[in-house]
């Protein structure tokens, strides 16, 4: 393993342009990424787009005379009926309304929030741009007890053609550190070193770069990040680990006291059952890049 | 009866020649180990002390001031010395009640050792069980019993979707939980097409999607039962952990404190708290909650380590808080809170195995310290209860330590009336302090007392860190110590004001530069004592100098005489002269007390009076009726009389009224007297005939002047020099009564006269006078009886005139 540091006078690498998606169902989760979102339009200056889906499979199914709700907690059913599901909704909208006004007018950020009817996967897409970071709770209320990863955040991960940001809320630890995890050589490194370097600004926190390196390799993927850091002038411990599976992915993760994560969809690490593992080891917020 | 002899300056006086101590100074005399003449009161310690049964507890009592504490405290040090050194005792928490706090008895010194012991092992519990939690072993079996969990609950939800899915049925979410709705290529199908369907297809789906809920309703429902079989798995896997990170240090403690059970029965008991509150050790930031690992701590009540022999506690301040100790509190955020290591030792605790030295006052003045004393003996052992307790003002849930046994002598030190009260008033007092060890005020004055009394001034002087007294010095001490004792063959005892007075000789020492106490300094310190309380005595005297109080001192004068008294003001007392007259008329044989009629008289007093109007019957009527009226009055007198020292001084006064013959105003009086005419011993001469004898000085000078004194008080004579040389020079007398006829004849320069044997006295004798006077009293009330029947049946006593 190789670690290596490189320390140049910090310079403001240029802030991209896009919006700041926020996936916003109501859930207690998705009002704790609103807040991050928030931080982040904040410091980017951004534009804030609030997207609040109405299912359109739940208000079908609403439709019928014998729809009943199973409740996800107790167990109890009760007749479902599409003018009360309306009028829950429109409840949500405009509890999640408010909730995003009183969050970025105090910062003076222009927001917006965007009500679609349709899949919520589908609606997302289609208003993202590749500039954009769509930020979303790993799981919404449609979540089953347990699950890591909601089937919204499933698809935007594979799917959306900017940064995606998988919020989660995790205990403040004595070390905090923001950890790009990349692949060696892949081909996308870059666009998450410079994501990983913006959060690290952002929140005060040192930056790490894993590298991911197979045995006997040269030094070339480093040699490469380290001229790249130079040049945007950040200032990141880079270190080599070895390519394992994600559980030692994971254990590389804790032990630099990871506690906000960037890696690259690219990334082999994600195929797979890899990324369950990472999300259910590894309680802390997870920002995707293409 | 013959006059008696006037006492020579030998018998006023009990010299103590310098040529009995053979010491130059005070430097060559040893320390007294123990006072001399206190055998009684050390005999009594040596067996109180030494008396294993209960209930015998000490009780030293005597004035104050007269060194009991110092005694002692030094007798209990050497006592204490040779007697094994008590148990340790702490606290420690009781983790099946937590109000009632265990206690633990250690061999002496082991409770620090206990102590360390146990808050090594707290901070081993800091730092091995999170470490333990942290481990990759416990992290990784963790995440596995909750992946199982997990897996299970979702296993059941994906089972009930599945199959929804395979009956062509969504399993939709909602904001509160799912629906199922029947559903084409993914997509639920929309509720007008579904209307369409054939009335057979509507009931399968309906039926299926019924099922379906059923079906994930038992799933759900089965949750709580997972969650719950997750913690106690969870919990069952913190225990094992503990036990295998706690093995090594409890099993190592457990060795090290196999010879006393208690603390082994204390280990396994904080074992098995640690982990059943394992889950308070989780927290990797903060670590254990302070209260949890306080819990490990141990309250070192009684620390005996550094203690030789057995305690000896005085308790200055025996509240019944410091006698039994108390329970703290701490305040935080505005509450109060209190737990067993808050806990705080009472000086029983610290005596336990020892002695307890206490003021009997002081205790007694304390709210329920006396109470709280006797409970704790009786009980025989010490539970400490708070004040707001016992008076039921407060309810709140505080700490109930475990009693702890008791083994203590309690010595209290008092002065005698509280003793004598306390025997008298208080049912339990003579059960629990059975061991009287009464303090001798005055010491024997003989040859083998001198040089023991002379190494007791050297002792108080050394301790005082006084200069040295020479021999000289010391003589005059002793003669003072029998001044102080009023008594030629005693010696004061009273150590607080020997010690002052030879503190007081070292300060005039040092002030005239002197390199040792010499018999000026003491005589100066005696002198300035006296004058500095002097200013009511001047007062006194000067009233009577300028005939303010009349006094004479010379002539002589029918029905009045000077008697003595005493009078008493803090710690000064001075003698004075106090005028007597009396009056005597024909009457019904009564002597009127005028101090009793104007309820100016004691008890006593009164019995004096009557005493000696008995005494005038039986002598000169014994026969007849006495036909008297007489009357008796202290002059000048403004505040009470009491006493019986006058007696002598009022028959006198009594009989030169009834006969007629003067009696000399240059002879004072003092002596009480029976009904046979027998001169009593009184109290206060050496102040009284000094008192007599300033007031002679200061009127006219002394010239053949004296006092008459009861012969039993001669050996309490210790007169000041200037009497003495006033004696020696014959300028004044001072005489010895044993009989009334003494008093009269020096009083009337008459004889008194003794009746023969047809019991008349002779002529010309005092008595004879008496007899006729009292016999021409009876006839004068006899004609008066008898005219005044015949006029108008009878007047009364007062009336009869005085012709």
């Amino acid at each position: 393993m190789i670690t290596t540091t490189v320390t140049t006078d910090q310079s403001k690498t240029p802030v991209a342009a896009g919006r700041v998606l926020i996936l916003l169902d109501g859930s207690r989760l998705s009002l704790a990424a609103l807040e991050a979102a928030a931080e982040i339009a904040a410091a980017r200056q951004a534009e804030v787009v609030g997207i609040f889906v109405e299912e359109s499979n739940l208000l079908r199914a609403a439709g019928f005379g014998f729809a009943r709700e199973v409740g996800g907690s107790s167990g109890l059913a009760r007749p479902l009926e599409a003018a009360t599901l309306e009028a829950r909704l429109q409840a949500l909208a405009n509890q999640v309304r408010h909730r995003l006004q009183q969050t970025m007018a105090p910062r003076g950020l222009t927001q917006t929030l965007k009500l679609c009817r349709g899949r919520v996967a589908e609606e997302v897409l289609n208003l993202m741009r590749p500039e954009d970071l769509v930020v979303l709770g790993r799981v919404g209320w449609s979540g089953i007890p347990g699950t890591r990863m909601g089937s919204t955040a499933r698809v935007l991960l594979r799917q959306a053609p900017g940064d995606v940001l998988l919020w989660t809320e995790c205990r403040p630890r004595h070390q905090n550190r923001v950890v790009v995890l990349l692949n060696h050589g892949q081909g996308a490194n870059h666009r998450a070193v410079r994501v990983g370097a913006e959060l690290a600004r952002r929140s005060n926190q040192p930056l790490s770069v894993l590298i991911r390196t197979p045995p006997g390799d040269d030094q070339a993927v480093v040699a490469d990040i380290l001229t790249y850091l130079q040049r945007e002038g950040m200032v990141a411990r880079v270190k080599q680990i070895p390519v394992a599976s994600a559980g030692a992915a994971v254990r590389a993760l804790q032990a630099e006291g990871a506690t906000q994560l960037v890696v690259s969809r690219t990334s082999n690490l994600l195929a797979d059952q890899g990324m369950e593992t990472l999300l259910s080891a590894l309680n802390l917020p997870m920002t995707v890049t293409p | 009866m013959a006059v008696p002899e006037a006492l020579t300056a030998s018998q006023i006086y009990h010299r103590c020649p310098p040529e009995k101590l053979d010491f130059a100074t005070t430097d060559q005399l040893q320390d007294l180990e123990l006072p001399f003449g206190q055998e009684r009161v050390l005999r009594a310690l040596e067996f109180g002390a030494g008396m294993a049964a209960s209930g015998f507890n000490l009780f030293v009592l005597g004035p104050a001031g007269a060194g009991k504490h110092e005694l002692v405290k030094r007798f209990l040090a050497t006592h204490a010395a040779g007697e094994p050194v008590p148990s340790d005792w702490c606290h420690v928490f009781n983790f099946r009640h937590a109000d009632q706090p265990n206690a633990i008895e250690l061999p002496p010194g082991d409770g620090r050792t206990f102590q360390n012991d146990m808050n090594d092992l707290v901070s081993e519990l800091k730092t091995a069980i999170p470490a333990t939690f942290e481990s990759e072993e416990y992290q990784s079996r963790i995440q596995e019993l909750q992946e199982e969990v997990n897996r299970r609950q979702q296993q059941g939800l994906f089972a009930v979707q599945e199959e929804a899915n395979a009956n062509n049925i969504a399993m939709v979410s909602t904001p509160a939980g799912f629906s199922f709705a029947p559903m084409r290529n993914g997509e639920v199908i929309e509720p007008e097409e579904y209307k369409t369907f054939s009335d057979e297809e509507k009931a399968l789906v309906e039926a299926k999607v019924e099922d379906l809920s059923k079906q994930l309703q038992q799933t759900i429902q089965q949750v709580p039962r997972l969650r719950k079989e997750m913690r106690e798995r969870v919990h069952a896997l913190n225990e094992e952990m503990v036990q295998l990170t706690l093995g090594a240090p409890i099993g190592e403690l457990r060795d090290k404190w196999a010879h006393v059970p208690a603390v082994v029965a204390h280990l396994d008991a904080v074992r098995e708290d640690v982990v059943e509150h394992v889950e308070a050790f989780q927290d990797n930031e903060h670590g254990a909650p302070g209260g949890v690992l306080n819990r490990y701590r141990v309250n070192l009540l009684v620390d005996n380590a550094d203690t030789r022999g057995a305690p000896v506690v005085y308790g200055d301040l025996p509240t019944h808080q410091h006698l039994t100790g108390q329970i703290e509190h701490r305040a935080h955020q505005g509450n109060l809170y209190t737990d067993f290591t808050l806990i705080r030792a009472g000086a029983l605790h610290r005596a336990n195995g020892g002695y307890l030295v206490l003021d009997a006052r002081r205790v007694l003045g304390q709210p329920l310290a006396w109470e709280s004393l006797k409970r704790v003996l009786f009980a025989g052992e010490i539970r400490i209860e708070s004040l707001e307790r016992l008076y039921g003002l407060a309810t709140t849930v505080s700490q109930q330590p475990e009693p702890i046994p008791l083994n203590v002598k309690v010595v209290l030190l008092g002065d005698r009336m509280l003793y004598y009260l306390l025997s008298h008033y208080d049912p339990d007092f003579l059960d629990l302090f059975k061991v009287e060890a009464d303090f001798e005020d005055d010491l024997d004055r003989n040859d083998d007392s001198y040089p023991l009394y002379a190494r007791m001034i050297a002792t108080l002087a050394r301790a005082s860190g006084l200069m040295a007294l020479d021999r000289e010095a010391v003589a005059r001490v002793i003669e003072h110590g029998s001044r102080l004792a009023s008594d030629q063959k005693k010696l004061a005892a009273h150590d607080r004001v020997l010690k002052d007075l030879l503190a007081e000789a070292d300060h005039w020492a040092r002030q005239a530069g002197a390199d040792g106490i010499g018999v000026r300094h003491v005589q100066q310190a005696i002198d300035e004592q006296k004058y500095r309380s002097s200013r009511i005595r001047e007062r006194s005297l000067a009233q009577i100098r300028r005939g303010v109080t009349m006094i004479a001192t010379e002539g002589e004068t029918v029905g009045q005489v000077n008697g003595l008294s005493v009078l008493q003001i803090g710690a000064t007392r001075f003698g004075q002269p106090t005028r007597i007259t009396a009056t005597a008329r024909p009457g019904k044989g009564q002597v009127v007390d005028i101090e009793r009629e104007a309820k100016l008289g004691g008890p006593i007093h009164s019995k004096t009076v009557m005493i000696l109007s008995r005494f005038l019957a039986n002598r000169y009527a014994p026969n007849g009726e006495l036909s008297l009226s007489a009357s008796l009055a202290f002059e000048q007198s403004y505040g009470g009389v009491e006493g019986d020292s006058a007696s002598v001084a009022e028959t006198c006064v009594l009989l030169s009224a009834i006969a007629g013959v003067p009696l000399k105003q240059s002879l004072a009086v003092t002596g009480s007297m029976n009904q046979h005419g027998e001169v009593q011993a009184v109290g206060g001469v050496n102040e009284k005939i000094e008192g007599f004898f300033t007031v002679c000085a200061q009127s006219g000078g002394v010239a053949g002047q004296g006092a008459l004194l009861p012969a039993s008080n001669v050996e309490h004579l210790m007169l000041n020099e200037q009497v003495r040389a006033a004696v020696q020079e014959g300028r004044f007398s001072i005489y010895p009564l044993r009989h009334i006829d003494q008093a009269i004849g020096l009083m009337t320069g008459m004889e008194a006269g003794v009746p023969g044997a047809d019991g008349v006295y002779p002529e010309h004798t005092f008595n004879r006078v008496v007899a006729d006077r009292l016999a021409e009293f009876a006839k004068v009330g006899k004609n008066k009886d008898d005219g005044t029947a015949n006029e108008s049946g009878g007047d009364g006593d007062n009336h009869n005139g005085d012709d």
